[in-house]
């Protein structure tokens, strides 16, 4: 696979961005496509983490560097692309992974935790796509890479802004496909339902019992089991990769055939 | 061979594989290990395709199947067994294009239309899931087309047969969950042999061309790599944990629509 990344350049250097890279699925994704041979800019708000994230890749001989960032504040996002840009004159790829979640129906939904939320999950890739766009476009095309959420095309309870934004989410990243599809820029959304290493085991762990919450989550699944980050990175880096060339605008789920029962 | 090959010590089965797109997908599985049966009703195509297969040092054999026929469907699963002793991959490729509002549609070609795009899927589905599930479970790959997420006119038996397709899609993907995964491909327009075929009513088929990739978000039409790649993602474990997906492989299109 490393071979096949590099070669959507010439050059040997991919540079790719990926935001909540210091932990959970970013952290996995920035792992595997280091691994595969890019310059990874792990691009979090946690500096301390991501700088952990970085040193532990660096350690392993991979080229991995941090960048701070509230993906919410376009100034820094700005900040963020330009100093990359400035380290390496341009950018590859581009992964959105930044997320929070609040539960909270419809009617329980403070007007604070419903701002954070859009602007974190909706706002952030938003603004990462702007700025980092122009510049994927520039060095001849490359690849956007949105992780949404089977929530971004069904409902469940208790979940309101988190579903809404990722529903937008899911449409705004068509709208940017296909918008810059002829500069040769691909954006195509990830769909992973429960998975053993992101936001998932955060809220199964504030429970108190998360073992109860697995088994309630694989009872459902039609593979009776949560997926993994490395699944996840596994297709980012296929989205990443020449092998996906003419898949742009798309949604891919990673849910175990978990939507394929839902309407 | 490619560095890290994604299929090794699999068997797959690829229907339609004498030309294009199955053709593509049955060369491109053999580089990544995978042995491969072809099967087509034209056979000189299909003699050829193992020939590829052969020279880019893979193993495949071929074979004559119309899948528009239950019997034929079970027979090329009973050989493929046979003959290579497993069966983890199989990939419904094979497909007739029909055109014709509803009202012109004939019964023939309607019943043609539903018999080799909707039902061979379940026959060769029926057939293949108890020779998959005799090992280590596998991955079922279905070709629709944009043509079964939408509407089109003129495609009336094909566009019930492929959206029926991804139904059935999604179906295999509930019941046979844990250790079976069922997927779609939805190519877009796609310059293979078929396509061209297509086109040779078309007067004008360079302005034709233009016309039709000037509405599609990256300009150009698709090639039968593009879908063989996708299908190989699928056939796969790197897409180990995705099934009753529809991926399109279209150049951005469905996003339009």
């Amino acid at each position: 696979m490393r071979s096949e990344l590099a070669a959507e350049r010439s050059e040997a250097n991919v540079i790719a961005i990926v935001t909540g890279g210091a932990s959970g699925l970013g952290e996995a994704v920035a792992r595997r496509l280091a691994s595969d041979g890019a310059t990874v800019v792990v691009a979090d708000i946690d500096e301390r983490a991501g700088q952990q994230v970085a040193d532990n890749l660096k350690a392993a001989g991979f080229a991995v560097e941090a960048e701070t960032v509230d993906v919410t504040d376009e100034g820094e996002v700005a900040a963020m692309v330009d100093a990359v840009v400035e380290r390496h004159g341009r950018v590859d790829v581009l992964v959105c992974s930044a997320a929070i979640e609040v539960r909270a129906s419809v009617v329980e939904c403070s007007d604070d935790d419903w701002q954070r939320v859009i602007d974190v999950n909706l706002k952030g890739p938003f603004l990462c796509m702007k700025h980092a766009i122009p510049h994927i476009a520039a060095a001849g095309g490359g690849s956007v890479v949105i992780m949404s959420s089977v929530l971004g095309a069904i409902g469940s309870p208790g979940y309101a802004a988190y579903c809404a934004s990722k529903g937008a989410l899911n449409n705004l990243a068509k709208q940017a496909a296909i918008e810059h599809a002829p500069e040769g820029v691909r954006v195509n959304v990830i769909s992973p339902s429960a998975t053993d290493t992101g936001l998932f085991m955060k809220m199964a762990e504030s429970t108190g019992d998360p073992k109860r919450i697995i088994d309630m989550v694989t009872r459902n699944s039609p593979m009776r089991r949560l997926g993994t980050g490395a699944e996840v990175a596994d297709t980012v880096a296929f989205l990443c990769s020449p092998g996906a060339a003419y898949i742009s605008g798309t949604i891919i789920p990673l849910d175990g055939g978990l939507a394929a029962r839902r309407p | 061979m490619p560095d890290e090959r994604w299929l090794d010590g699999k068997v797959a089965l690829i229907t339609g594989s004498g030309s294009g797109q199955g053709r593509a997908a049955a060369v491109l599985f053999a580089r990544h290990g995978a042995r491969v049966a072809v099967i087509d009703i034209n056979d000189e195509g299909a003699s050829e395709t193992v020939k590829m297969v052969e020279s880019a040092g893979g193993e495949s054999f071929a074979m004559h199947a119309d899948v528009s026929e239950r019997d034929e469907c079970n027979r090329m699963v009973a050989t493929t067994m046979e003959r290579l002793g497993r069966l983890d991959v199989i990939y419904n490729n094979a497909a007739v294009q029909m055109s014709g509002r509803l009202v012109e549609c004939s019964e023939a070609d309607w019943d043609l239309t539903i018999a080799t795009n909707l039902s061979a899927i379940f026959w060769a589905c029926r057939a293949a899931i108890p020779a998959m599930l005799e090992g280590d479970g596998g991955s079922i790959i279905n070709t629709a087309s944009t043509l079964g997420l939408i509407g089109s006119e003129g495609y009336a038996a094909y566009g019930a047969a492929k959206a029926g397709l991804v139904a059935l899609t999604k179906q295999i993907a509930t019941e046979y969950g844990p250790t079976i995964r069922a997927n779609v491909i939805a190519p877009g327009s796609i310059d293979t042999p078929r396509f061209r075929k297509v086109l040779t009513g078309i007067d004008n088929v360079d302005e034709f061309l233009t016309m039709l990739t000037s509405n599609m978000p990256m300009r150009r039409l698709g090639t039968a790599d593009d879908i063989a790649n996708a299908a190989l993602f699928l056939a796969s474990d790197r897409s180990a944990y995705t099934s009753g997906a529809i991926v399109p492989v279209d150049g951005g299109l469905s996003a339009l629509r």
